[in-house]
């Protein structure tokens, strides 16, 4: 994986196919979390999504996270001020999920196994959005691997750093045959740990190059207007 | 949505609140990134790169910042932008604990 860098294009990084297709998966997962927890019909681009969905209190913590109280000292407030946004919310989060998905998915065009590379092309107008959807990613991915702090996240990082020596290549991020939705609930095993570890650790990676890229731009932009 | 206890306020608490009645507080994470956490305070605000350096810097080491202040019906909308961001935001009241002033 190769940082994001500003082109005529757009925002271009190189990611590697297992990086893809990795990131593209969790994206629908949590999409897919996203929709079943808060509540939203089955369909969430159907346009009266917005209307008639019922909004219900996530159970599941990371989606919780997702969709925040707003009232911190009053719930009955917090319960209307979910009422009212918690649909639009989860379905705009949902989409752009899916349009992450979509950008970086490899199942759109066949993939090499010889670890070649590929490039991701966000556009400019798109940008925002894919940053959001990768902080999205990264937010449920820190609650399963239970980063409460600065600290946690100081400690994963030196863990992959250390699960990913010199030595591994990237085809030791396959998940095998683990299915992480199996162990729900469960704390996760060392092994499970250094690789959604390391999908944190790469879709931070590619925000932070974003990010960085992007504020460039809007930076530019607005001491230019 | 409701209206509060306000009648029970003194004339003086009344005069600030209605002022600026409500702010949005964004709550530190450990998993935004401070890069991020900036571009939504200069994108979606509208705030100079060394405002919203030093907000940004407030969330991180002080644990929350009030971010904007206004009308309550302003508010909600700041607030569900942060959701949308992904930021941890909430709003209250601007007297109520931890709810005073925008640091600067």
């Amino acid at each position: 994986m190769t940082p994001f860098r500003s082109t005529p294009a757009g925002y271009v990084a190189t990611w590697e196919p297992v990086e893809r297709e990795v990131l593209a998966r969790v994206a629908r997962d949590v999409a897919g979390l996203l929709s079943a927890d808060s509540g939203l019909p089955d369909d969430a681009t159907e346009a009266e999504v917005a209307f008639t969905g019922v909004a219900r209190v996530p159970r599941d913590p990371a989606v919780q996270r997702l969709l925040p109280d707003a009232h911190r000292e009053d719930a009955e407030a917090a319960a209307e001020f979910r009422h009212l946004t918690q649909t639009d919310l989860a379905a705009g989060k949902v989409a752009r999920l899916h349009a992450f998905a979509e950008t970086v998915d490899p199942s759109t065009e066949p993939v090499t196994d010889a670890g070649d590379g590929d490039q991701v092309l966000v556009a400019r107008d798109d940008a925002q959005d894919f940053a959001a959807a990768l902080t999205d990613v990264r937010l449920v991915l820190a609650e399963r691997l239970g980063l409460d702090d600065d600290a946690d996240v100081e400690h994963l990082h030196t863990e992959v750093l250390a699960g990913l020596g010199p030595e591994q290549d990237e085809d030791d991020l396959d998940p095998a045959d683990d299915d992480p939705d199996d162990d729900e609930g469960a704390a996760m095993d060392a092994e499970q740990r250094v690789y959604w570890g390391g999908v944190f650790v790469a879709a931070g990676f590619a925000q932070e190059s974003l990010m960085d890229e992007l504020l460039a731009d809007l930076r530019a932009r607005r001491s230019a207007g | 949505m409701t209206v509060s206890a306000t009648q029970e306020d003194t004339s003086t608490e009344e005069v600030s609140r209605l002022a600026d009645p409500w702010v949005t507080i964004v709550w530190n994470d450990p998993v935004n990134l401070m890069s991020y956490v900036s571009y939504v305070f200069e994108s979606y605000f509208g705030y100079p790169e060394a405002k919203a350096r030093r907000l940004m810097l407030q969330v991180h080491h002080e644990g929350r910042a009030v971010v904007s202040t206004g009308p309550k019906e302003r508010m909600e909308v700041d607030v569900q932008a942060m959701h949308g961001f992904g930021l941890w935001a909430t709003m209250q009241q601007s007297d109520a604990p931890g709810g005073s002033g925008e640091g600067a």
